[in-house]
């Protein structure tokens, strides 16, 4: 049974959040609450254990539907990067789709990319 | 809120703090100029309040119905990163004001709020880091959100300047500060 599809999902206000087989997570609305972390930190972490634990060659995250988000949710895409960037053993690529029309995704995935290219793919949708 | 054609909270150009021409980066429409102009929107927040998600919400709502679909995105997030500073790092005891400012070729957001010298002395720092390589400084607040460190990261004015290409302006008046994000309309 896969892990990362049994990954509770959290209840946030602004966000819409979708785990679908095998690999995909997708996140859109706003992530505008002052700790984010409190909700989406621990989701992100049990998404990145479940990855590790099913083999997963790739987990896409398609944030092309977040239309804003806070610097401290840009930290969370930030510490996600990093967990799988310091995995030892087997570790999986993270794949964000963004989009183009959303003007925070084009400079801060890059600027993620120059810190963990090693982990990541982006891919734009529009 | 209110509109009116001149902004009591502006400081006087006298004490504005010349960060954009001691900086030798490159300039940006807006870059070392006072924005001054009509106000299409102001809220007065208090301090330490729970005020920030929902002014952020209202004034996204506002510039995405009257200004073009990027122009709005930019301001929006200048309006949240600015109005975040303001509430986590200014002083409790006075109000903030956000506003919604427009001249007949830029528009902008201004956040005015108290702050100590020390903040004022890390503020003019990081402006002038961004001003010089709003990339560079980009990266390295990102890196340091991973690392962590002191002082803390300051990601938000790095999104404004380097995410968002808006230019950024400092003025103080003793311990009343103003920072304004603006971008041609």
């Amino acid at each position: 049974m896969s892990q990362f599809t049994a990954v509770q999902v959290p209840k946030a206000e602004t966000v819409a959040i979708q785990v679908t087989a095998p690999n995909q997570v997708k996140l859109s609305g706003t992530i505008t609450q002052k700790d984010p972390a409190n909700d989406l930190a621990g989701f992100f972490k049990a998404l990145h254990t479940a990855a590790i634990t099913d083999k997963l060659s790739e987990v896409r995250a398609d944030v092309s539907g977040l239309t804003f988000v806070n610097s401290s949710a840009i930290r969370l895409f930030v510490d996600w990067a990093t967990w799988v960037k310091n995995e030892r053993g087997q570790r999986y690529t993270l794949r964000f789709i963004t989009s183009r029309n959303v003007t925070w995704q084009k400079t801060a995935f890059m600027a993620l990319m120059s810190l963990t290219k090693e982990v990541l793919a982006i891919e734009h949708v529009t | 809120m209110s509109g009116s054609d001149r902004n009591p909270s502006t400081p006087s150009s006298a004490s504005r703090l010349a960060v954009a021409a001691i900086a030798k980066g490159p300039s940006r429409p807006g870059d070392g100029v006072a924005l001054s102009g009509r106000t299409l929107v102001r809220v007065i927040c208090t301090a330490g309040s729970g005020a920030l998600e929902y002014t952020h919400a209202f004034v996204s709502a506002y510039t995405a119905d009257h200004l073009r679909g990027a122009v709005a995105q930019r301001l929006s997030l200048a309006a949240y990163e600015l109005l975040s500073n303001a509430i986590n790092f200014g002083s409790v005891s006075s109000d903030i004001v956000i506003e919604l400012i427009e001249s007949e070729t830029m528009v902008g957001v201004r956040v005015t709020s108290d702050a100590i010298a020390a903040r004022i002395s890390m503020l003019t720092e990081h402006l002038l880091k961004l001003k010089t390589n709003a990339e560079q400084t980009f990266l390295e607040e990102l890196r340091r959100s991973v690392t962590g460190g002191i002082p803390r990261p300051m990601l938000g004015l790095a999104r404004v300047s380097h995410e968002a290409g808006l230019a950024l302006d400092l003025q103080v008046q003793e311990r009343r500060i103003a920072v304004t994000a603006q971008c041609r309309r």
